[in-house]
């Protein structure tokens, strides 16, 4: 049914010509082209094999440690460790025990808060006679360095 | 050299692999050049396809079992680097068929290695409006004038099924041209 015998259409009865060319001597530096990049394509596939071969041991090594990582410290850090942290938490963190530690600041007024913070302060330069505060002053200076600061 | 199994027994053997290469391009550049220039059009193009062809049939070589023609094996290679080579395109432009196809006859037109007339020009426009499958079935009937048998192993496709191609490739073709061909003088 398909056979081109029976298909005659008129375009097939023209005479085929190419309508295509090359650049001049295109097909004469063809293989010189070819086979240079085929060894530029073969150094660099070398150059990638050596960096592979460098890294393989390195690649080893950290597959190593991840494969046991998962098989080995993973298991265990979550299925042994997580009973035992469950038990330290429930009998070193009850619920009550965090409430003793909080300060219930709605029961403090402003007055008292404040003689909280500054007591220590004031109380400490109360404490301290002025005659100390001379002599420590003027533990560093002569009688004359000290007259002069008097009198300026 | 002579045949193709002297050609591969060269190309076996280590100290003879570059030079039995080299022969082989020589022997099949040109062919396998025009059957990727039909497809892709455009010379630069056919360019980097054919030494893209080449690099693969060299890496290939090991691999090559001799069940088929060696001239089969390097044509169904360039056909796929054509595809290939189409498809990234298309892919890359995330054009349509019908856009792809405008991109082809605009390429074509613009290459300056297109020596082609109006009729020419006419019938590469209706190829390219034509699948895939048909084009390449249409240009490797019409232009290489290729067996279907060997069209068959290089496509892998049975010889019935390009027959059919052809037919349809041909009546579209046809149709194209006669409702084109009046603006062109006889």
């Amino acid at each position: 049914m398909y056979e081109e015998e029976n298909i005659e259409p008129d375009f097939l009865k023209r005479p085929k010509t190419n309508p295509f060319r090359t650049p001049d001597y295109y097909f004469e530096s063809l293989e010189d082209r070819i086979m240079g990049n085929i060894e530029d394509k073969a150094k660099k596939k070398s150059s990638s094999a050596k960096i592979i071969q460098f890294m393989k041991p390195a690649l080893g090594l950290a597959a190593s440690f991840t494969l046991v990582y998962l098989l080995v410290y993973y298991p265990i850090n979550t299925f042994l460790l997580k009973d035992n942290t469950k038990t330290a938490f429930s009998t070193t963190a009850p619920a009550d025990l965090l409430n003793d530690y909080s300060i219930n600041l709605t029961s403090i007024d402003e007055n008292s808060l404040v003689d909280a913070i500054f007591s220590d302060e004031t109380n400490n330069i109360a404490e301290t006679n002025p005659d100390e505060f001379l002599a420590y002053l003027s533990s560093g200076l002569n009688d004359v360095e000290i007259y002069s600061e008097i009198q300026n | 050299m002579t045949n193709d199994q002297q050609i591969l027994d060269s190309l076996k053997d280590p100290s003879t692999k570059e030079q039995a290469f080299r022969y082989l391009i020589s022997t099949y550049k040109e062919r396998l050049y025009w059957h990727i220039r039909k497809i892709v059009l455009n010379h630069d193009d056919t360019d980097d396809v054919l030494q893209n062809t080449f690099i693969k049939i060299w890496n290939g070589l090991d691999s090559f079992r001799a069940e088929s023609s060696l001239f089969t094996w390097l044509y169904r290679i360039a056909t796929n680097e054509s595809i290939t080579f189409l498809n990234q395109r298309k892919r890359k432009s995330m054009t349509s068929l019908t856009d792809e196809n405008q991109y082809l006859i605009d390429n074509l037109e613009g290459d300056s290695y297109f020596d082609g007339d109006e009729w020419q020009l006419l019938l590469q426009k209706a190829i390219a409006t034509l699948p895939e499958k048909q084009k390449l079935v249409f240009n490797m009937k019409y232009f290489d004038e290729i067996k279907y048998e060997e069209m068959s192993e290089i496509l892998e496709t049975s010889v019935g099924a390009l027959k059919a191609s052809y037919h349809h490739a041909v009546k579209k073709v046809e149709e194209y041209v006669k409702s084109h061909e009046t603006r062109i003088e006889p």
